[in-house]
This record gives C-alpha cells, structure tokens and sequence, in this order.
C-alpha cells in the first residue's frame, strides 16, 4: 500500500520496502535503492540514497517533516490515511475564501446575504505591513463572515463562507 | 545580550512599542541614565525625543529638532533644495489640495506617490499611467493615514533603473562631523530592502567623493548630531536627495565591519558629550561587506508574511549574525518579517558573496518559511554579481523568487519516508521475499 506525502501542495505517492542494506524507496515508476537513515541526534542525521551521503537537519511537527538537505529548506506533510478518509466525502462543501497569508481583517466590504460576482472584493487584510484584498472565488452569496474587523487569523483560515445562487 | 528586561504591555504587540509613557516609565525604573531608541517606532519620534528628555534621560540620537525636520519629508527636502543639493521635482499636496493632481500631472510620468510622514514603503505607488493617478493617490491615503494617522501626501518623479544609495554619517556635540562611506541598498522587494553592501559597485571614486561629501554637507546645514543616514537615489551618474534617516539603520553592520567603527558605541560617545575620536581622514574602507535580511515570508508566493515556531536554529560559522530570534520561539504576524541578518565580510565583492552564499545555505531554520533559497540564488546571479542591478531587479527577475521544487526531491521524500514511523511499519511488515516481486500487492 502507497503512502501519500505532499511537497509544496503536490501530493507525491511513495513506499518503502525492505532490503538486505536497509530499504528501496518506491516513487512513481522509479526505485531508488538503498535508502537508510542513521540518527545523529534528535534533529540532524545523514540520509544514504543510491551511494550518496547527505547530512540532514529536520524538525517534526505533527504531520509535518520540516527538512534542510544541501541548502534547501522543503516542509513535507504526511497525508495521514485516516484524516484523508474523513475529509474526503464532503461533496456539499460550500464555497470559501481563505487566508492567503496570517494577519488582520482591516476592513470588511461585504455583508451576509449579499450576492457578490467572481473577482469582488470580500475584505482587506493586512500582514506585516502588507494589505491584501480578499476577492470572491466565484459567484454566490455571502452566508457568513468568519473574522471580524480587528481580529486576527493563521494562514488557510476561512474568512468568509459563500452560497451558491439559488440554492 | 541584556542583562535585564522590562515587560511593557498595549492593547497591540504594536501599540505596546508606541507607548511613550510606559517605555519612559520603565527606562526610570531601572534607573536607565541615557535611552536608545532602536530602529523602526518611536526612533524617528521627536515626541519621544523630548519626553525622554524632559524625564531627566539622556536621548541616544540627533536633537528632536533634527528628527522634526528631517522626519517631515517635504520640509525635508525643501529644506536640502534650499541649501543646495539635488532634489527631485515634485509636487506637494498642502502647498494647495484643490490643484494638488493637476501638479501632479504637471511634474511627468512616470511618478511615485509617497506618504509626508512615516516609511518602510508603506503608501507609496510608482504611477505610469496617468489615467490610474487619482485612484492611486486615493489607496495611498487610506493606507497612510491608517498606519501614521496622517494622510498627507506629495509626488515625486519617478526614476526609471534608479539604484538606491544611502551616506552614513556621524556628528557630536562640538560640530564635527564625519561620513563612514556609502551603503548600496538596491536590492529590494516592496521597497524594503533585502540585500546591503558596502562598497557601492555603481560608484566611481570621483562620484563616491561626490555623494559621501553632499551627506556631510546636509547634515552639516542641519546641524546634525550623532548617527544618522542620508538617503539618495542614483541615476544615470546623477544623485538625488531621497530622505534622511534620523536613527541608526538596520544595514549598519555593514559599514561597521568594513571601518571597524562601532555605531552604537560612537552613538553612545555622542550622546554623552564626547567629542568624536577620528577626523575624517582617519576613516577608511577596508573590503567588501554584504549583509542578508532572513525575512519570514514566501518569495514564491508574492513574498506573503510565513508564520511558525522555531522549530530548530542553526547559524552558520565564519559570518557575523544578528539576531532577534531564538529556538522555541513563536514567529507571529506581530511585527516586521525580520528574523536575522548575516553579514559577510571578504578583501572582495565576490569573496564577500560567496561567503554570504556559504553562510545562507548553511543556516537551518526549521518551521517557520523564510526567503533563505531567494538570497542564495539572488547571490549566485550573474547580473547581482556583475554589480549590473537596481532597485526593481528582483521584480524584472521574478525566476529569482521562484522555487524549483523538483530539485532534490527524491531526498526530501525519502527522508520524510524514513522518519516517519508508519511508513517504516508497513515496510518491515512486509517479509523481503513479498517485497521483492514487486508492487503486485497494490
């Protein structure tokens, strides 16, 4: 059975199997062989893949494998196959603007109830000295505003739920 | 570094910061004699200036008539006009609001609409077009008048392949007055600058004369005190007054490692009355110096601010590092994107940029997305290496805040594989023989 680990947004399905000098990987059509990890401490090992040696630093988090191999920083997510089967089968979801990026709702622009077109203007937020408008992703009506003027929000948060039209 | 911290609270992390009375409050309790306001908040406050003046405390910095004149941009600059440097042409709101865009028109495009009040890029707007002016002049007062409670506005001519060149300076009480050579600070995103060094690889000997002695002429007029940085934009062999600077600025370590004069130290000196210890010819320039700003934010996705925790911190060696951020920490939304700067010291530009190459590559910081793989690859860039650049280089290079997500993959995947405990599992599951013929189970 495959594995699923996601890179930058794109999911990359994989599996290990055993072999005499540790394991093969399993990536797409290719076999990469073999692969080992010695631990030098609790956040730095060398990585050997197909007769190379890298020194790796990482940091795990939850689903998230934080790694530094030759200079490059990548996060990579385990896709947890439980938690892929319970968000999964959501066909009723309703259409979101989400947070781009952590920060403040400066100001809001639309209300409740309201029909907005693809492309307006949902609400200001601001980061870092940044402001960024939220834009509707398709046509709808707004159902609810999630972030209130002056609260505050992380990354990926829903900041406002639309409806479709006539539903 | 600090042998004693005082906890300051607001309404906002911000608001705390900008609170006069509780900052002066705390320096008294710890029975602080001078006071040294930092960079970015209350630094360019002439308010708190005095207040903490008036408290009995010394002020570490220019006299708040400096900070007056100089922090009002358009007072500024008249001012500089007024005494004979270059200035760019301009039109300024208040001199008569009701004529304010017809002036505007008159100076030519392209124009850059520009706050009179505050900085870090905040408000400001490059217009090309003239048809977009009134809308542009409209966003820049909201966002101006939100973040300095002030909604004045002025225009300036926009330069086309303008590099961005600042003079610092240095004065004490008794008159004297000396520059510590010139800081190119053209590599920048949003108006924020990434990348400083020192020498300027766009100044001839005679032109680097020309400016550094135009800065002490200005601060001069000004009757300038203490440390402070005289901004100019560069064009064509031409220099024109920016602004001045009435703090110290973040990308002085540059100029310290290559005069090997401690800023803060000379600040100090100054602010206690003593006269300057070297004259300007004792001053010179030793190397090249290039300082990274490790900025928490996302180059590949229009550099949005990243937020995390500092899950593991490694600096690397043979740099100088400063730092505001240790391993457990909470990075937040809070503040400037700012996390660390490295700066590199070498006899040469290149030897000074492969060191910061070496040094940005080693560092490991790990759970919080920083623009660590932007400045390797803007330091690997023929046209940054060549010296060929300004200050809309990285936005005509936009591959340079690419990520390529493809390179080293397979090591990224298979170390991920191999730390992850269920996926080992189910391999050693597997007896070899099975695993052996291959994906047939799936």
């Amino acid at each position: 059975m495959y594995h699923s680990f996601e890179v930058d947004r794109v999911e990359h399905r994989l599996w290990l199997s055993t072999s005499q000098q540790g394991y093969r990987l399993h990536l797409r059509d290719q076999v990469i062989a073999p692969v080992a990890f010695t631990h030098h401490s609790e956040s730095s090992g060398i990585l050997t893949i197909a007769g190379e040696s890298e020194p790796v630093r990482f940091a795990i988090d939850g689903d998230l494998i934080h790694l530094h191999i030759r200079g490059r920083t990548r996060i990579v997510r385990y896709n947890d196959p439980l938690r892929a089967l319970t968000s999964s089968n959501d066909e009723t979801r309703p259409l979101i603007a989400r947070a781009p990026m952590p920060g403040t709702v400066v100001a809001t622009t639309v209300s409740p109830g309201q029909s907005v077109s693809a492309g307006m203007a949902l609400m200001m937020i601001e980061s870092m000295k940044l402001e960024t408008i939220i834009r509707s992703p398709q046509d709808g009506i707004v159902d609810r505003i999630h972030v209130k003027e002056g609260e505050s929000f992380e990354r990926d948060a829903v900041l406002v739920t639309l409806s479709e039209e006539g539903r | 570094m600090a042998d004693l911290a005082i906890p300051i609270s607001g309404r906002t992390p911000v608001a705390s910061y900008l609170d006069i009375a509780q900052i002066i409050a705390a320096a008294r309790e710890a029975n602080a004699g001078a006071l040294h306001p930092g960079y970015g908040l209350l630094s360019e406050s002439a308010e708190f200036a005095r207040a903490v003046i008036e408290a009995g405390i010394t002020f570490i910095g220019p006299a708040p008539v400096a900070i007056e004149l100089m922090g009002d941009k358009i007072r500024a600059r008249n001012f500089v006009q007024r005494n004979g440097f270059p200035v760019l042409p301009c039109a300024i709101e208040e001199d008569d609001p009701t004529t304010f865009v017809a002036r505007a028109h008159a100076v030519g495009f392209p124009l850059l609409v520009k706050p009179t009040l505050g900085g870090g890029g905040k408000g400001m707007r490059i217009v090309r077009d003239p048809n977009s002016l009134e809308a542009a002049i409209e966003q820049a007062r909201s966002e101006v008048r939100r973040y300095f409670g002030d909604g004045r506005l002025y225009v300036e001519r926009y330069l086309e392949i303008p590099r961005h060149i600042e003079v610092q300076v240095l004065g004490d009480a008794f008159g004297n007055l000396v520059h510590l050579f010139e800081r190119e600070c053209s590599v920048q995103r949003r108006f924020q600058k990434i990348i400083e060094e020192t020498p300027s690889p766009a100044l001839s000997p005679e032109l680097r004369t020309r400016i550094c002695e135009a800065a002490v002429g200005i601060a001069r007029a000004a009757q300038y005190q203490n440390a402070g940085t005289v901004e100019f934009i560069l064009s064509e062999g031409d220099f024109y007054f920016l602004e001045m600077n009435t703090r110290l600025q973040v990308e002085h370590p540059v100029t310290e490692m290559v005069t090997d004069v401690d800023l803060i130290a000379e600040q100090i000196y100054a602010a206690a009355g003593c006269k300057l210890a070297f004259s300007q010819s004792d001053i010179a320039s030793n190397g090249h110096a290039i300082e990274l700003r490790l900025y928490a934010e996302a180059p590949e996705r229009g550099y949005v601010p990243t937020t995390g925790k500092v899950l593991l911190l490694e600096y690397p060696d043979g740099v100088r590092i400063d730092s505001g951020i240790m391993r457990g920490q909470d990075i937040t939304p809070a503040f400037d994107p700012m996390l660390a700067k490295i700066i590199a010291h070498a006899p040469s530009r290149i030897e000074a940029a492969l060191q910061a190459h070496r040094a940005v590559r080693e560092l490991v910081l790990l759970g919080c997305e920083t623009n660590a793989s932007l400045l390797a690859r803007v330091l690997a860039d023929e046209a940054f290496l060549s010296g060929q650049f300004h200050t809309g280089y990285l936005e005509e290079n936009p591959h340079l805040a690419a990520d390529n997500f493809a390179t080293g993959l397979s090591a990224f995947l298979a170390s991920a594989a191999l730390l992850t405990r269920p996926v080992r599992a189910s391999a050693d599951a597997v007896p070899e023989l099975h695993a052996a013929l291959g994906s047939w189970r799936n």
